[in-house]
């Protein structure tokens, strides 16, 4: 198992190199400028452009670039969005805050997800079940800034509880309302996930045979349902977590939260791209991404023996 | 026949007529099912649930409204209902709440007292004085046409891939794995944005560019799922008896896993619907007037405070479409795998 | 766990009451439409980094209400009689780290501008004309060069290439504002990045602020030269991303001054409350279509005829713009250059004041549209046009909306003539424009400075800002005369040669002025004395109460 980790980290890093300069190309040929400016000449354009190495060739770029990020954690600063300030201050704080809304969105999205899911499972075909269905319907369909301009409109403005921005000051209570209206989506597609998995498992030969022998009721959900559903769910779950984690641009920008989702359009549709933050970004966003994909191939062998045997032959 | 030869256990001597095939008898079929092929039993089994029928009645009376819907006014989506007064300004009939003249009357023995008091707007006018009826199902059909091709495309790829990713595992599932993340890890405007320099703006751009990401989800349910079933006993049987790769992972496994494939092709509409809604907003979409479910619900939360009515026929539309493919999906799981009990 | 639950509540419930209690009464709470992008006036190039550093540094003059430049940290100046020298006086005044407001504060300063060659420097070469300016910014020069000098620790002296008869007003520009050498040395590239590492000399200091906050604080510096004139104890920025977001804000009493959109103006109006306290002041920058004039763009050229051009520009109802889609107060504009930020040193008069100087030109007539039509037809010999119309789509909820009406308005009067929409980001659209690879653009352009040249500038032979690459020698040659040659001492004569400029750039319609932008403000009961000016800082508090 060991071996097959350390395997899988090292392919983990391989394909972020590889992404990494997918992205530093693609950057470059983005329609756009990093200088778009109405008021510089175009020989100080051409020094902006030199200073910053631009017209060096794209391999050295890499290299550098590269060089920079691993010996010193330096992810360079702004060219256009917060100029001259080093990514690495902007992005921390924007991180934090998106990370630990997000983190709590997931939380509140996938303990009441799987609640209503199994309600409903237990229940299928009863009232309890139509309303689990109804209710993950509207989840999906409504987004989530609609969600957020309710509850602000009633949680901060008809019964002034709540903040009505958000203020990093008092982090949790002013995160309740972003983080409930972003959690919405991750509730409804659990909810539907776990009972559409969960009636299946059930209907499965091994239940009928625990049942068979007997077992009923709680023991016999969580022992033998739960965790054959729980597979997909898992998988189901790891890009919702990236996607809620690198945050939520319109929630953001409604509620007026320092997040990444902003971060991240203002670099590319901003005064001009910036090609430094879509790179910090990107990396950001990709690390996360393998990072939560590795962790979910190691559960599964964890949740589902039968794989954890399947990853040894193919390692061997 | 068997009894006899069972029941004596003296020193019997098997003789070679002892067993003999009967003949014309196909032992593997079920006499009760033998005249049905397997898609009509689909059918059957499809139409006699309520809710799939429901389902379906939704769906296609969605289809028809986009198709038919804005013929039954006069208004075009991109007309904007306008008069010139007599100081020869223009007005607008723009945020007019939805409204019956004669329906009015009726109900409350008056009529409206604005300039546009004997019109009818259904879902009422947008911010720019268009109908919305028109442009709500103008929408639908713009946003349907996205959604099915995009789907249904997806859903080839995105389950062949996790399909045989999942099948046969090792080296291939993690050289295929990797790309997999390679591919989800590069933000979808970087990849919308330089496409866009190769590609003409507009629908087809949108549909290229939600195929591009949209199969990734898909592929990891198939895989999940193949990697469930794959060791299932039906499986093993299938293999000892010689069934190639193909035979099982498209013919036997692939049925069995249709649920939740279904499920996350129902979540893929309204995720292709938004984000089509994106992209036309950084402008990579359809160019307006034209519009779709998605960029009608944004202008609608756009105006959600002063034109709050505007935001609910496109969110109604979805939410039915969304309804409409449950109820279908969920009658489908259970019409392509049927369970013993529904036997 | 009812337990938790309960105690947890009441955790909630003691944080709302502690946070409601220790809120400051005399702060001003202020909407943002974007973040600040930089403090340091080197790298600032929005409005809204110009008005938070204008917060907390004086210049040598200081905006008054109506514009004109007062005294800040100059106290007094000369002017040379050849009008190519200034003499500025400072007054005692003094930075938050004790140290005095010095000349070489104002030296430094400015040769890091110039050095640094960045977005504003051009205040400095060409709108400045400051001798050594030009040869610094484009050609490299030692910034030792530039001709600014500290006579003494109190006296601040600028030399000229040529006169500048605004200069006392180009002042107050954020770009001329002074930076302790000392302390900018001792932080570093990290300056301007957090109070610690910011040193004001004005009327507030910044209280909590680090990049890309979309909330901060000011607080009033009790050292300023002028402190006892300043009543707000401070004010607190919030970034309102949505405008659909400001009015309720608003209405929660969160924040005193919020910029509206047209549709929550109509709104507002309709409620008594709400409209006793809009207030609508101009925001400067007018919106036009640029029209390319190459042969490669505009479906081969085509709108390199002006009659086309014209036509064009005659088919769009302006008062049905403003009314019915910007709706914020925003004038409809039919000169080149936009009313209300220039006006004469000697008559008092708006440049722009008669808007209808060019009926013959621009207006929404429809006759003359399709005259202009029929005669570029027959010039171009042919009777069908298509153009694409480029817009931002992140510039403004109203944009997209004009882009429409502009379209209907078009098709509808001159048939033969296709526009088809193509809305993208801000930076795509100049990035069009600047490699000439577009047909007609949704454009804006907003004031440096409060005369003319700001905008008729723009159109003179290979200018990086004429997009449509017009060129008329007469028009440059006028220019040229106001800004280096023939009339720069004879003021009269100027403004005349001015018009006369603008005159050309209408009759050949090489741009259709639209609508001068306006801001619809709603402004908290008991809030008196901001300052809101079209040019360089849109708000101003120092004399602000609350």
């Amino acid at each position: 198992m060991t071996k097959y980790i350390l395997k899988r980290v090292g392919m983990a890093l391989l394909t972020l190199l590889i992404i990494t300069f997918l992205l530093f190309l693609l950057v470059r040929i983005m329609p756009g400028n990093p200088f778009p400016s109405e008021r510089m000449s175009a020989d100080q354009i051409a020094n902006k452009r030199a200073e910053m190495g631009l017209d060096n060739p794209i391999l050295v770029q890499f290299v550098d670039y590269i060089r920079k990020l691993l010996l010193e954690g330096d992810f360079g600063n702004g060219t256009s969005l917060y100029y001259g300030v080093p990514i690495n201050t902007v992005l921390s704080s924007c991180m934090s805050n998106s990370f630990r809304i997000g983190g709590l969105a997931i939380l509140i999205g996938t303990a009441l997800g799987l609640i209503l899911g199994i309600t409903a499972a237990l229940h299928k075909g009863k009232f309890l079940d139509g309303f689990c269905t109804v209710l993950s319907i509207i989840g999906v369909c409504v987004p989530s800034y609609v969600f957020l301009i309710f509850l602000q409109y009633y949680f901060s403005f008809k019964i002034p509880f709540f903040p009505y921005f958000f203020d990093a000051k008092r982090f949790l209570f002013s995160s309740i309302i972003p983080s409930l209206s972003l959690s919405l989506f991750t509730l409804s597609t659990i909810a539907r996930f776990t009972r559409n998995e969960m009636v299946e498992v059930m209907d499965s030969d091994y239940v009928r045979l625990a049942e068979s022998k007997g077992l009923y009721g709680n023991s016999l959900v969580r022992r033998h349902v739960l965790r054959n559903a729980l597979i997909p769910i898992v998988t189901v779950l790891a890009p919702l977590i990236v996607d809620l984690l690198t945050g939520a641009l319109v929630v953001e920008k409604i509620y007026g939260i320092n997040g990444i989702g902003k971060l991240m359009v203002d670099a590319i549709t901003g005064e001009g791209i910036d090609y430094n933050y879509v790179l910090a970004l990107g990396i950001l966003y990709s690390t996360l991404y393998i990072g939560i994909m590795l962790v979910v191939d190691i559960l599964y062998g964890i949740l589902d023996p039968r794989i954890r045997v399947q990853g040894k032959a193919g390692d061997a | 026949m068997e009894m006899q030869v069972n029941g004596n256990k003296s020193g019997y001597v098997p003789q070679p007529g002892d067993f003999t095939f009967l003949p014309d008898r196909d032992i593997a079929t079920d006499k009760n099912f033998a005249s049905i092929s397997y898609w009509k039993g689909v059918a059957i089994h499809f139409f006699k649930d309520k809710k799939a029928v429901i389902g379906l009645i939704i769906i296609v009376a969605i289809i028809l409204l986009s198709i038919f819907g804005p013929m039954i006014n006069s208004y075009g989506y991109r007309d904007i209902v306008s008069f010139r007064n007599e100081n020869n300004k223009k007005v607008v009939a723009k945020g007019i709440a939805p409204r019956i003249p004669a329906l009015h009357q009726m109900l409350t023995g008056e009529s409206y007292e604005d300039d546009f008091a004997d019109l009818t707007f259904l879902f009422g006018t947008d911010d720019l004085g268009r109908d919305l009826w028109t442009r709500t199902w103008y929408g639908a059909r713009v946003s349907l046409i996205i959604a099915f091709v995009t789907i249904f495309i997806d859903m080839l790829i995105g389950m062949s891939y996790g399909l045989i990713s999942g099948y046969f595992g090792g080296v291939t599932d993690q050289i295929m794995q990797r790309f997999v993340e390679i591919a989800n890890s590069v933000p979808r405007l970087v990849i919308v944005s330089v496409l866009a320099i190769f590609m003409p703006k507009g629908m087809g751009l949108v549909i290229v560019a939600l195929l591009l990401t949209e199969w990734i989800g898909m592929s990891k349910i198939a895989r999940a799922e193949m990697l469930k079933t794959k060791e299932q006993e039906y499986v093993l049987a299938s293999r000892t008896l010689g069934a190639r790769n193909g035979h099982i992972i498209f013919k036997q496994i692939l049925p069995n896993t249709i649920g939740p494939i279904i499920t996350q092709v129902m979540f893929s509409i309204p995720t292709a619907i938004f984000t089509e809604a994106f992209l036309s907003f950084v402008g990579v979409g359809i160019a307006l007037p034209q519009c779709s479910v998605g960029t009608l619900i944004e202008d609608g939360f756009n105006n959600i405070t002063t034109l709050p009515y505007q935001i609910l026929p496109p969110i109604l539309v979805l939410a039915l479409l969304m309804l409409g493919f449950n109820f279908i999906g969920d009658g489908l799981r259970e019409a392509l795998a049927p369970k013993l009990e529904d036997m | 766990m009812k337990k938790i639950l309960s105690l947890i509540l009441a955790a909630v419930m003691l944080m709302s009451v502690v946070s409601f209690a220790s809120a400051e009464d005399a702060y001003l709470g202020v909407m943002l439409s974007s973040n600040v992008m930089s403090l340091d006036t080197n790298l600032a190039t929005d409005g809204d980094s110009f008005e938070v550093i204008a917060d907390c540094i004086d210049g040598l003059t200081q905006m008054d209400d109506e514009g004109a430049a007062i005294p800040a940290l100059a106290e007094s100046y000369d002017l040379s009689d050849d009008g190519l020298t200034y003499t500025f006086h400072l007054r005692d005044a003094k930075w938050t780290n004790g140290a005095a407001v010095t000349a070489n504060d104002f030296v430094f300063a400015w040769r890091r501008i110039a050095k640094e060659a960045g977005e504003y420097a051009y205040m400095l070469d060409e709108i400045g004309n400051i001798k050594g300016a030009a040869a610094i910014i484009h050609d490299g020069a030692d910034p030792e060069t530039l001709a600014v000098k500290a006579e003494d620790d109190k006296t601040f002296v600028v030399e000229l290439e040529v006169p500048v008869s605004f200069f006392p007003s180009l002042m107050y520009f954020p770009t001329f504002y002074p930076i302790n050498e000392e302390f900018y040395n001792s932080v570093g590239e990290a300056y301007g990045t957090s109070p610690e590492t910011f040193l004001s000399n004005g009327a507030f200091t910044l209280e909590a602020y680090t990049p890309g906050a979309a909330s901060f604080s000011v607080k009033k510096n009790a050292d300023y030269w002028d402190a006892e004139n300043v009543k707000l104890a401070g004010i607190n920025y919030q970034v309102v991303g949505s405008s659909d977001n400001a009015l309720t804000a608003f209405r929660s009493g969160t924040l005193d001054i919020v910029m509206i959109n047209g549709s929550q103006v109509d709104a507002a109006k309709k409620d008594a409350d709400l409209s006793s306290k809009l207030t609508v002041t101009g925001a400067g920058y007018m919106w036009y279509l640029s029209f390319s004039q190459t042969e490669k763009n505009a479906d081969n050229g085509a709108l390199a005829n002006a009659n086309l051009r014209l036509a064009i520009s005659n088919a769009i109802d302006r008062d049905n713009l403003v009314d019915n889609y910007v709706m914020d107060g925003s004038l409809a504009t039919y000169t080149a250059v936009p009313p209300q930020f220039a006006a004469s040193a000697t008559t008092g008069e708006d440049f722009s004041a008669d808007q209808t100087r060019f009926a013959d030109y621009v207006g929404f007539n429809p006759d003359k549209a399709a005259e202009y039509l029929a005669a570029a037809q027959e010039e171009l010999g042919r009777e069908e046009f298509t153009f694409t119309m480029i817009y931002g789509s992140n510039e403004g909820d109203e944009v997209a909306k004009v882009a429409q009406a502009i379209k209907e308005d078009v098709e509808d009067l001159l048939p033969g003539v296709t526009i088809n929409l193509q809305s993208m980001t801000k930076t795509e659209r100049l990035d069009k424009m600047q490699n000439d690879n577009y047909d007609i653009a949704l454009t804006r352009w907003g004031p440096d400075y409060a005369d003319p040249m700001t905008y008729l500038g723009m159109w003179i032979t290979n200018n990086s800002n004429n997009y449509g690459f017009w060129s008329n020698a007469e028009y440059d040659q006028l220019i040229a005369d106001c800004t280096t040659g023939a009339y720069i001492t004879d003021y009269d004569a100027r403004w005349e040669a001015m018009l006369q400029a603008e005159t050309l750039v209408m009759q050949e319609a090489v741009i259709a002025p639209l609508y001068t932008k306006a801001n619809a403000n709603l402004i908290s009961e008991g809030v008196e004395g901001v300052a809101f000016h079209p040019v360089a800082l849109n708000r101003v508090y120092k004399n602000a109460t609350k």
